[in-house]
């Protein structure tokens, strides 16, 4: 299927055609934040300011809270409660290339030998409508972990902002359904495409930061024990959590019970490597210096995933840069090694 | 409906030296005040961490009344001197933020003025009742609340 | 100024007089500054002192062993003086290296003031009262005081109180109290009920990354309260109700201690206006017991004293 295109003018009356089947949730300016909310069919300005959320696109699929079940104690034992998110089909449009990318890399994690249900269903339930970058932030990086701006694998459909239309182009088996049974989209000319190619390749020229990846899981390797270099790379860390919450591959999770008196529910939520109580319930920190955090936050992402799944869980989509409250940056920690 | 019967709940931090003793003087003399409360015994006011008041809150009752000695009285010395200061920002804070002011109390009520707790007793828990149930922690605030 | 801090750095670590130095380095995010800290005499160099030195470094003598030569601006002093008040920092231990401050840049302001995103913007300069931004063919001119944050319009100790080495001339302060609290004054305007969920609505954002209470100098708990779990106080993980306690209670802990430095609002990746309720606290410090943060390293802490006289019209 070649490419549509549809007037940005008109974008709200696609996006209330998807609204039909779907849930479309989209970027929107909530409370100062930019954040990926529930279109209020109306607003279609996103297309102008927009270039990334905060919170990444992860906690659309894996929440910073989740209540997994509830229980009561009964007459009988326990009575369990199954908190399944529900079944409703839900689309995110305007997800950006490095964040569909990221959504692939902890598919591998939550489908692995434990299949995680809670995850893998807003997953299923979800199709992706991805928003080329024409104009990549001063922290983005991507281009050095093989991920193009302009373009994208990882999405059901990709949207191209060229000038005054939105090129769409259809992806994966799912989205190019969908965009069969849509009315109002026109066919593109060759012009339309050729301009979408050039804008492309000129977002990923202009991206200038970098990190150079060549033999860097042997590297990583051989520095691990460098004390002194992980001392100094972590000695102004606040030990927060920001980078790994905003961080749209960052993972890690705790589950609580929270009761009280015959009756509680199981929640799991979002942890961070960065905190010294990190794997405190089940057992104990090993890593009680800041530095050994510091490096386990690396290391996992660009040693320990390789390792394990073959690719670094790393998007450079520069979150972690940007929020830093002392401007720890990804790109020098690992240039430097 | 159910608003008709609804009585305020309200827990009352009473330091053992002095307002304890005081409430335990109002029972024996068999002084009436409201059911209303219930009562938990701290060893001084100075105990009376501001995280006791707002999970009292939290965990849905209406009311908080907090209690010691006069000051110069405290057994600790100077245990109501320095809550005093604790409580005085917390009070601040509190209403700043939107928590009704008739909800969280403090008093210094001696061992002797059985009298007195009955009194305060009732018109703390009459303040609860005219700011009505405590929904601030739930989470839907309906229209028109 | 710059060069007269990377002078005092370098002697400072090559007579031995401290061990690191702490200060402000160049960032790697847009006109950002970060902490550069360091033991080496090759890395004084890249020492800055512009009108973005955002972060309060006082956080850091608490946790970096040694003595340290450490730059502050006035309100960061105040935060120093304070945790030396509390026993957190010796004094013999550092060295203030003290910037006379005219304020820094809320780039959040500045954005909003150019209309402009801040990747677009090349160079900024300060030239006078004004800052004069470059973008890709085009220059803007704003006014420097409309751009720095609220807390530096009411800052009365612009010039650090303590210090060994003072590295300019004493700045006078602002008097625009008013402007400084001005998002204050409206929202004691508004109804409790309303009030209540503004900060419900605040706090339903919040994601627990802790940065506000690790990047506070004056959070200095070795354990802090959330961190409790027998018994557990608020659960480990987010609901608006534990989130708004969790910093309601962090604000009285920090009553009296904080110096308005702002940092907990400037890192809170999900811009929760934490400042209005420290800045509130300051005020109602000042007001209900004559007491200012950091502003005499002799006095005793606020909380750990009391006076006979304290106000109690409160108290039934
Ligand atoms: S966001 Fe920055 S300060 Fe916070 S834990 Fe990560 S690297 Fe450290
Ligand atoms: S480590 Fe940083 S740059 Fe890489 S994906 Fe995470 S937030 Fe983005
Ligand atoms: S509050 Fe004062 S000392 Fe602090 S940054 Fe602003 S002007 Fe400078
Ligand atoms: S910095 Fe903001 S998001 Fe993080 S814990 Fe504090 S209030 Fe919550
Ligand atoms: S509470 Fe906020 S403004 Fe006050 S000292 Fe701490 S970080 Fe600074
Ligand atoms: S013992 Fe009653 S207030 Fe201290």
């Amino acid at each position: 299927m070649g490419y549509k295109k549809i007037k940005k003018d008109q974008l709200n009356t696609f996006l209330s055609e998807l609204s039909k089947d779907y849930t479309v949730v989209l970027p929107s300016r909530s409370g100062g934040q930019v954040v990926f909310a529930p279109w209020d069919g109306k607003n279609t300005d996103f297309l102008d300011w927009y270039k990334n959320t905060i919170i990444p696109p992860k906690a659309l699929f894996f929440p910073p809270v989740e209540e997994m079940f509830r229980f009561r104690k009964g007459e009988e034992g326990y009575e369990i409660e199954e908190l399944m998110p529900d079944k409703r089909q839900q689309i995110i449009f305007g997800i950006r290339p490095c964040d569909a990318r990221a959504l692939k890399i902890i598919d591998m994690l939550f489908a692995d030998t434990y299949k995680d249900p809670y995850y893998l269903r807003r997953r299923e339930n979800s199709l992706l409508v991805g928003l080329s970058c024409n104009e990549p932030c001063d922290t983005c990086f991507c281009a050095s972990l093989d991920i193009s701006p302009g373009q994208s694998e990882d999405v059901d459909i990709l949207c191209t902002d060229v000038s005054d239309n939105l090129l769409i182009e259809a992806i994966s088996e799912k989205g190019s359904n969908l965009l069969s049974e849509m009315s109002g989209l026109s066919d593109a000319g060759s012009e339309e495409e050729s301009k979408a190619k050039e804008m492309r390749k000129s977002a990923k020229e202009k991206i200038a930061r970098q990190i150079n990846l060549s033999g860097l899981q042997e590297k990583m390797r051989s520095n691990f024990e460098n004390r002194e270099y992980w001392e100094k790379a972590s000695k102004k860390c606040m030990a927060c959590g920001i980078c790994t919450y905003v961080c749209p591959t960052c993972h890690c999770f705790d589950i609580n019970d929270e009761n009280r008196k015959k009756e509680g529910k199981r929640v799991r939520s979002w942890d961070s490597c960065k905190f010294p109580l990190f794997t405190r319930m089940p057992m104990e920190n090993p890593r009680h210096e800041k530095w050994r955090r510091m490096r386990q936050r690396y290391h996992h992402k660009f040693e320990y995933y390789p390792m394990n799944f073959g690719t670094i869980a790393c998007t450079g989509c520069g979150r972690c840069i940007r929020e830093c409250p002392v401007n720890v940056d990804v790109t020098e920690i690992i240039g430097g090694i | 409906m159910e608003e008709t019967k609804w009585e305020p709940k309200v827990v009352g931090f009473l330091c053992h030296w002095c307002s304890y003793a005081g409430a335990d003087l109002t029972g024996s003399a068999r002084m009436e005040y409201p059911h209303n409360i219930r009562i938990i015994r701290v060893p001084c006011s100075g105990r009376i961490d501001p995280m006791f008041i707002l999970r009292a809150l939290q965990n849905g009752l209406d009311g908080v009344l907090v209690s010691g000695c006069h000051p110069g009285d405290c057994h600790y010395q100077s245990g109501n001197f320095h809550a005093r200061r604790k409580f005085a920002v917390t009070r601040k804070l509190l209403e700043y933020v939107g928590i009704e002011p008739e909800r969280v109390q403090f008093s210094w009520v001696a061992a002797s003025e059985g009298p007195k707790m009955a009194q305060v007793v009732k018109e703390f828990v009459e303040g609860v009742r005219k700011v009505g149930p405590n929904r601030l922690f739930k989470d839907e605030i309906k229209d028109g609340e | 100024m710059e060069n007269k801090l990377k002078e005092e750095a370098r002697k400072l670590l090559k007579e031995g007089k401290v061990d690191y130095i702490v200060g402000y380095g160049k960032g790697t995010v847009k006109f950002r500054t970060s902490p550069l800290i360091t033991n080496k005499e090759e890395d004084i160099e890249g020492l800055v002192i512009n009108p973005f030195i955002a972060n309060n470094l006082s956080r850091y003598p608490a946790e970096i062993k040694g003595k340290l030569g450490i730059v502050v601006k006035g309100c960061d002093s105040r935060s120093l003086v304070s945790l030396i008040q509390d026993n957190k920092v010796k004094r013999d231990d550092i060295v203030i290296l003290g910037v006379p401050c005219e304020g820094v840049v809320d780039i959040k302001k500045l954005v909003e003031q150019i209309g402009a995103d801040i990747d677009q913007v090349k160079e900024i300069d300060k030239e006078g009262d004004n800052l004069i931004v470059k973008m890709d063919g085009s220059k803007k001119t704003v006014l420097f005081g409309d751009v720095i944050f609220d807390k530096c319009f009411g800052c009365e100790y612009p010039t650090p109180l303590e210090y060994d080495i003072l590295l300019g001339s004493e700045v006078s302060p602002r008097v625009e109290l008013e402007k400084s609290l001005k998002k204050i004054k409206e929202f004691e305007d508004i109804n409790a009920p309303e009030r209540w969920r503004y900060w419900k609505e605040q706090f339903s954002k919040c994601i627990r990354c802790y940065a506000c209470r690790n990047v506070c100098p004056a959070c200095f708990c070795e354990r802090c309260f959330v961190d409790v779990n027998i018994p557990q106080w608020i659960t480990t993980y987010g609901s608006w109700q534990d989130n708004l306690v969790f910093q309601l209670i962090r604000t009285l802990h920090v009553a009296g201690r904080c110096s308005d430095c702002g940092e907990c609002e400037r890192s809170c990746p999900v811009g929760i206006t934490l400042r209005s309720l420290q800045r509130k606290m300051v005020e109602e410090v000042k007001g209900l017991f004559n007491y200012e943060t950091g502003v005499d390293k002799d006095a005793p802490p606020v909380f750990t004293h009391y006076e006979a006289t304290d106000p109690e019209e409160f108290i039934k």
